[in-house]
This record gives structure tokens, sequence and C-alpha cells, in this order.
């Protein structure tokens, strides 16, 4: 008997101490998520106080206490994540769960007095940057168009919209019916378009001219250029070591100082600067930006722009022409341009985009507020005033003027840009981009808007035309909502 | 005369139940401090009905300590205790597992502890047990065979252990090895000479005539038909281990042993050949993730619990039991040890192995067989039917739907522990008394018997 019952206690030894990890991670083993299921979870509200996630008490049937839900369907997606049983957790959802449920250290804490008390809820709360406004208004500007709007703020980087288009339903993903969860993630998984990933952040596209701001950033911080600097007209330029020509948009004619070639997006004196800059500075220069650096946003994923190999540029001087136009192998992430315009119109420094401004426990005292940090400072006060003037003559009669000008006359600079895909002789295939920001003296906001050319429609038009209206909408919405303080300031005038 | 000439030392009976209380209050503590914190675990808060629970926890420990100290003042101290304990802990993880039920459960408990009472009160010597041998051995029978009956027995989960008799549910089975464990014990202590002479010889084993060994394949008939009608694996293991370990401790002979389980072994082979069912449970035991959603549901949510546990567990109220199916039944052991992990199942194992070392302690002290023999066999039947289910749920040994023996929910089980306990109880105190610890004083119907005696002898002289 004695034996019979050693045999037991040796039994439990083996299951409750050697093998608990292994038992722990079969899949069918779901206590652990039960576990988290049962503990009551925060919500995530944005900055216009929209819930975007929340928890509600589950059907009595249901394995567990607590469903999570979202309110607002596929717009914040690419942000919230999803909280599911079967599939696990994303994006805030993931990183921020300890928040969520009260399981951080400060969280505990506080809690400790209410250890005996009846309320043993101690979830907390994320308040993002997000604005479901503005998220609204930029995804009905972009409809069914694939692509991404980003519009910040530029003093401190806070992301007020960033909306992609194709995004998901995260309610579907959470639905209580892992079988049709499953189903619709496989779904997901194998739409072309990545509805799944944020174009806006966690994919990179081919910017064409906007990239020039980049270029023009780089060349004259290192001294290459000046406002002086002159092109002489001309419909192509050879670079070396090919004799193929690099055009200009649609074999136009161009050249002029400075303000004209950036006003008018000429290709050919930017094919120049390139190779005046040389690999090594031209890469320096762009590095300086951030580029091949993941996006330091507080999500998980964030992709990183890049301007290709450069090991055997040497061998390839003309692919380092037309990279410093944006061309090639340039890959820009969404987000990371609209940093780009905040940084031209924040004197030079490049703030860490974020999305969680604040994390708040159970009685909403705030635990952690994101505090604005420099990221890079890619370019001096100086060139910073110069590509920004050069950017307010795109704005005002360069390639955007068409579709820019805002209400109420809020002076605005930007940039465009329209991204050729294909080879010469092939279909035309293009994205077009551009990159603004209002006001110009003492600028509030950035916008990026991105549109993939993924249609004859989008490819046949050029990123002001395209893209243009909807920045000038986004940056219009946004002075609704916040006016700038100084209503289109005469200019020169002086107290 | 006789009565005055024997040594008394009543300070050793009234210490043995001072020891009795205080173990008793011990237990109410704990029981009483696992009810809070399985509240607190789960919902946060102290019970609502803790003062209720307290009330009736007392009132139940301490009705069953006063009859003992009343009814059998010279039983063992520990027996009640531990008994107690684990019903205690059973109670508690009801609770925590099907608010309903828990209900049931106190109301089950109440009858328990009443029966408990009766049993000590009604049989105050335990030879009388052995008078009634041959009802119980046709109770006992036809109770084991009452689920077969059709209109009668019930299927439930796929074994038909249960009866059914208008508003009344019960299973049988309980009851049934309770007779049959008297009745094998008053059987064997008057035929044991006859059956350990052995007389003819097969291979090494010399057996005996035939006609005495005739119970022992009664035992066996009746364990393959249990198994095959009733499709109740655990409960024929049971009897068959019981009726083995009285034949050899009755002969002293290791062969009945060997024999017993040869025939058990030979029997379980061909019906997991036969029987499908027989099959699946050995299939699942040997590898039950093999249909993890299906038929090896239970026993893999339970490993998932018991790993979940470690070894301090997840805290009462704080690990998810009811992933596992019948938790509350068979399944009470794997709640047990996730909620209170490898330390709680280890005293909850140890518990047992106590309740054992004292049920034999009670066998050793008497010089009566048929006390000896019931001891060992009430004894047997606690402690194979623990590890039976037990070594089931921890996968040691084919799942078989057998209940844990004062833990697990149901009033058939707890019923039939409790009788067996007062039964255990009893022979303790005989032992006690017969060795001149405390006073054996004629009992009540003694007393009238021998009044009745002196009034007709006073009849006769008058």
């Amino acid at each position: 008997m004695i034996a019979l019952y050693v045999m037991l206690f040796a039994a439990l030894n083996y299951w409750q101490v050697n093998r608990t990890e292994e038992l722990a991670t079969e899949p069918g083993n779901t206590r652990a998520l039960i576990r988290q299921f049962d503990t009551p979870r925060g919500p995530i509200v944005t900055a216009d106080g929209v819930v975007a996630a929340l928890s509600v008490q589950a059907p009595g049937d249901s394995d567990v206490k607590f469903e999570r839900i979202y309110p607002t369907g596929d717009l914040f997606a690419h942000v919230t994540g999803y909280y599911t049983f079967g599939l696990g957790a994303t994006q805030l959802e993931k990183t921020k769960s300890g928040v969520l449920t009260g399981d951080t250290f400060t969280q505990r804490i506080r809690a400790i007095e209410k250890i005996l008390s009846r309320n043993n809820d101690n979830s907390g709360s994320l308040h993002l940057t997000l604005r479901d406004d503005m998220q609204k208004v930029a995804k009905f500007l972009l409809g069914p168009r694939e692509g991404s709007i980003v519009l910040m703020e530029i003093e401190t980087g806070a992301v007020i919209s960033m909306w992609s288009y194709p995004s998901y339903d995260p309610n579907l993903v959470a639905a209580p019916d892992y079988n049709a969860a499953f189903d619709y993630v496989t779904e997901l998984q194998a739409d072309e378009r990545d509805p799944l990933l944020a174009n806006a952040y966690q994919q990179r596209y081919m910017p064409g001219s906007t990239f020039k701001v980049l270029t023009t950033g780089a060349a004259l911080d290192l001294g290459v250029i000046s406002l002086d600097s002159f092109w002489e007209d001309e419909r192509e330029y050879v670079p070396p070591q090919t004799t193929d020509p690099i055009m200009n948009y649609a074999g136009s004619v161009c050249g002029g100082d400075l303000t004209e070639v950036f006003r008018r997006s000429c290709n050919t004196p930017f094919a120049r600067i390139g190779q005046d800059l040389g690999p090594d500075q031209f890469q320096e220069g762009i590095f300086r930006w951030g580029v091949e650096q993941e996006i330091p946003l507080d999500l998980p994923g964030a992709a990183a722009s890049t301007i290709g190999n450069f090991a055997d540029i040497g061998q390839n001087l003309p692919l380092l022409s037309m990279r410093a136009f944006g061309q090639n192998d340039d890959q820009m992430v969404p987000i990371h341009m609209a940093m780009v315009a905040a940084t031209v119109a924040n004197d030079g420094e490049m703030m860490k985009p974020f999305v969680v401004d604040a994390e708040l426990d159970h009685g909403g005292r705030i635990i952690n507020r994101t505090q604005p940090a420099v990221w890079k400072r890619p370019i001096s006060r100086k060139t910073a005033g110069i590509l920004k003037d050069l950017m307010v003559g795109v704005a005002e009669s360069g390639t955007a003027s068409c579709c820019i000008a805002l209400e109420g006359g809020i002076p605005v600079a930007a940039k465009t840009g329209t991204a050729q895909l294909n080879d010469t002789g092939e279909p035309e295939r293009s994205h077009a981009w551009i990159i603004a920001f209002a006001p110009v003296e003492q600028p509030k906001y950035a916008v990026a808007v991105m549109l993939k050319g993924t249609d004859a429609e989008i490819s046949a038009g050029t990123g002001g035309r395209l893209a243009g209206p909807i920045a000038k909408a986004m940056l219009d919405a946004m002075f609704k909502i916040d006016p700038p303080l100084l209503p289109a300031a005469p200019q020169g005038v002086t107290p | 005369m006789a009565v005055e000439a024997m040594p008394v030392s009543p300070r050793i009976v009234a210490r043995r139940r001072t020891t009795e209380l205080a173990l008793i209050v011990m237990v109410a503590a704990i029981v009483g401090v696992a009810y809070t914190l399985a509240s607190l675990g789960a919902n946060a808060e102290i019970p609502a009905r803790i003062g209720p629970f307290l009330g009736l926890l007392l009132l139940l420990i301490g009705g069953a300590h006063v009859t003992v100290r009343k009814l059998a003042g010279g039983a063992d101290s520990t027996l009640l205790p531990l008994a107690v304990l684990l019903h205690g802990l059973g109670y508690v993880m009801i609770t925590r597992l099907d608010d309903d039920l828990a209900g049931l459960q106190s109301l089950w408990s109440l009858v328990a502890i009443a029966a408990f009472a009766a049993t000590l009160l009604f049989v105050q010597r335990a030879n009388d047990l052995a008078r009634y041998k041959w009802i119980l051995f046709f109770v006992g029978a036809g109770l084991l065979l009452l689920p077969m009956v059709p209109g009668l027995g019930v299927n439930v989960n796929g074994a038909r252990i249960w009866v059914s008799v208008g508003p009344l549910n019960f299973q049988p089975g309980e009851f049934a090895k309770l007779a049959l464990a008297i009745f094998f014990a008053a059987y064997l202590a008057e035929r044991r000479e006859l059956i350990a002479a052995s007389t003819w010889k097969v291979g090494p084993f010399r057996l005996p005539e035939l006609q005495y060994i005739a119970p022992v394949l009664v035992g066996w008939v009746f364990a393959v038909m249990v198994m095959v009608g009733e499709r109740d694996l655990g409960s024929s293991l049971l009897f068959f281990t019981l009726f083995v370990v009285m034949m050899w401790v009755a002969t002293e002979r290791v062969s009945y042993l060997v024999i017993g389980f040869v025939l058990f072994g030979l029997a379980a082979f061909a019906s997991a050949r036969l029987f499908d069912h027989v099959q699946t449970r050995v299939d699942i035991w040997l590898n039950p993730w093999a249909d993890e959603y299906g038929k090896g549901f239970q026993i893999v949510q339970a490993l998932y619990g018991l790993g979940d546990g470690g070894i301090v567990g997840t805290g009462l109220g704080r690990g998810s039991p009811d992933k596992v199916p019948e938790a509350q039944n068979d399944f009470i052991f794997a709640a047990i040890g996730e909620e209170m992990g490898l330390i709680g199942a280890t005293a909850v194992l140890m518990a047992y192995l106590l309740l054992i070392g004292a049920g034999l302690r009670v066998a050793l002290r008497t010089d009566r067989t048929f006390e000896k023999l019931l001891a060992v066999g009430l004894t047997t039947i606690v402690g194979i039917q623990a590890f039976i289910i037990i070594g089931g749920v921890i996968k040691v040994v084919p799942l078989t739907g057998i209940t844990l023996p004062f833990v697990s929910y149901g009033g058939s089980s707890l019923l039939s522990s409790y009788i067996l306990l007062a039964i255990l109880l009893r022979l303790s105190d005989a032992g006690a008394r017969r060795l001149g610890e405390l006073p054996d004083d004629p009992t009540p119907r003694e007393r009238w018997a021998a009044w009745q005696l002196r009034r007709r002898s006073h009849e006769v002289v008058a």
C-alpha cells in the first residue's frame, strides 16, 4: 500500500515539477490564457475620448469572463492590434498588456491598499495621441485606395492620425468563435495587400521626388550646394559610367537656381547633386535623417527606410544619381516622410513619433506620460530655414500649387513626389506622394500622404494632383479643430 | 465481577479524546481558512456565508466528536480528524467549482454525519455485524447487480452504476462494498483454517478444497460481471482487490494474492480485447494526447491543471479546474493539485496514508479474527479506492470512474465513507476495550438482555 502511494507521489512530482514547462507549452493548454482573460482589461481611448478597445462581460457560457471588443472597427486596428484567446495579441494590446491588466510595478504597488476590498479590478488604460475624428477624416479621404495618411504634431512628434488602407476589423479576429476568427486571419494573411500590416509604418515605398528634401538638406549641410547654385536648362543628364540619360518628369526641359529646380522638381539637377556629393557623403547625409534605422515609434514592428545597397555603388554611379532624387532602390516608410516634413518645420530637429500619450491606472492617475524627445538632428537650423522656403515655393507656385492651398489662407509648405515604378517602355506605374506642413511660421502639423501605384488612375497622376488635395483636406480639418494662433499672419509685420 | 478486576486507566482514554478534539479544531481552522481563501481568490471577497459555513462545520464535526466520545470512547484519535480534513478540503473544492452542488453537498454532509452517528449507535458490538453476514452477502450482491436491472439502472457517462428509484438516485456499489467486506470478514473468520489447509496442488500452488475456495471464485465472477455489465472497471478492480487481500490476510498465504491478481489480469486482458470501451480506456491511458479534444480531454486537462499548479499551486480560487469535466467527482484530485499544488496534493496523499495506517493499527490491536479481517478490509477499500482514482487522474493507471472517498462530490460516496469510518472506529474502540484501556461496560442492549434474563430467573425463582 505504501509502495502504491509512493508511486502516486512520484507521479505527482513528475507532473507538477518535472513536466510543468512541457505541459504549459502544449497548444491545447489554455490555462495561462484563461488566467489573462479572467482579469479585467482596461480600455484604449483616443485623444478625443473615443474608446477604441474595451473589455465587456462575456456571455455566461463562455470559458472566460471577458471579451475584447473594438467599437471603432478597423479605424485603429493597426495601432491597438488585437487581443485574442486563440490567436495571440498584437501591437498595443501586446506591448501594453501589463498596463491594461494592471500588472505593472507601479500599479501593483498602488493596488496594495485594495488587496482586501471587494473590487479586485486593477486594470489600467491607455490614452492615445490619435484622434478619432481625424482618423475618420483620413479614412474618408483615402477611400478605397491603397496607401496611407499620417498627420503629426510637429513640436512633439505626437501622431494625430495614422490611417492605412487596407486595414482589418479586430473584432472579427477577437471573435469568440475561434474557427471563424482563424478563417478571417488566414484570409488576411493570404491577401496580397497585407491588411494586417500598416502601410503607414510597417511598409516602405519608393518616395520619388519627396526624397529631394533629404538630398537637398544633406547637400546644403555639407556645403555642396547653396541657394546660389545654378543649373543650366537641360532635357536629360548622362551620369558617369553609362550612356543611358536621366530624364526630367515627362521629358521636360528643366533648370534654374535651387528655388526654381526644387519648385519645379527637376530631376537632372538632383542627379548631378548626387554625383557632386559622391557615395560616401550622400550616404552620410541621408543617414542623418534616420534612413536605415527602424522608426522609433512606440508600436512594434515599425519598418526602416532605405537607400539600397551601396557596396558596389562606385561601379554603379548612375544608381547614385537616381537615388538622389528618390528612385531606384530608395524606399521610405510613410510616417518617416511625415517626420521629414516635421523636421524641416521644426528647425532641423526630428522628434520621436509616438501614439501613446499616457498610461493611466485604474483610478485614472497617470502612471507614465510620453515625453517628447528628439530622435535626430539631420540638418542645421539654417538648412531647415532654406528648405522651408523651398517647400513654400512648391506649395505656392510649384508642383503642389494646384491643390495644397489651405482654407483661410493659412500658409503651407509642401513637396510632392511621383515615384516611377515602371522601367522605360512599360505601362506607367507610380506612387503618388505629398508631404506638407502648416502654418509656415510657428508650424503645428505635418502630413504625409502616399497613394500606392496600384491602378492606372493613380499611376497617371502626379503626387501634387492626387495626394495634394488629401493633404490639404487633412490640414484644413485639423485647423478647424485646432485653429492656428495667428490666422494668416500678415508677412513682414513687426510689433 | 470480572469488570471490576480489569485494569482501568481512564486518563489514557480521556487523552485520546482530547487529542481528537485538538486535531478536529485544527482541521476546522484549516478548512475554514481554505474556504475563505477560495472565496478571496475567486471573487476577492470574504465569503458571505462564512458564518453559516463555520457553524455547520463546527456542528458537524462537533457532533461527530461527541458521538465518538459517548459511543466509542476508546477509539483511535486520528481517524475522525483525517476523514474530516479530507471531507472539508473536498467541500471547499466543490464550493469553488459549483455553488449549487456545494449546497447539496452540505446536505449530504449532514446526512452522512447522521449516518455515522447512527452506525456507532446501532453497532455497539462489532460481532453483531458478523451475525448478519449472509443477509449482508445477499444485500451486497443484490446492490451490486441492481444497476443491471432494466428500468432501475441508469447509464451515466458510459458506466451503468447508478440506480434510479423514483426521485432517489444512488450508486448501490458504494454500499455493496461495505456489505461484502463485512460478509467476507465474517465468512473467512469462520472458515480460515479450512481454506488455509490446502489439500490439492496445481503446479507450485497448493489449493484448498473447492467448496471452501468457492467464495473467491464467486468474487471473481462478480468482479467480471460488474466489469462487463456495468462498464465499471474501477469498482470491479476495487472489489476484487478487497476479496483477494482479505483472503490473503485470513489464510496468510501469498499464493492467494498471486492467483487472485493473475485471474483478474486475465479477465482484464480478455475484456480489453473483447470490449471497446475497455480498450479505449487503455489507449487513453497510454497516450491521452492522441485524442486530446475527445476522449482524452478530461485527463489531458487534468494534467495541464496539475502542471499549472506546480509546487505551490495557483492558489485556491485562482486556477481553472473547471476546465476539467466532472472536476467535482472523479477529478477532484486534479482540482486540488492545481490550486493547492504539489504540497496540497501531497498532504491529501499523506492523509490517506495516515488513514490507512490508523486502519491497519486497528487490525493489529485486536485479537479477534473477524475484527482483524474487517479492519483490513475497510482500510483496503479506502486505500485502494483512493489509489485507483488518484492514479487514474495522474495517469499512473488507466482511468476508471470511481469517487475519491470523503473528498468527491456525491451522497452515496460520502454516506458509505462515513459508515465505513464509523465501523472502523467501532472496531478500534472494541480493541481498546478488550485491551482494558477502558471499562468494557455492557451496552444498553446487553443491559436490557441481562435485565430480562434476571427477571426471568427471578420469575423462575419466584
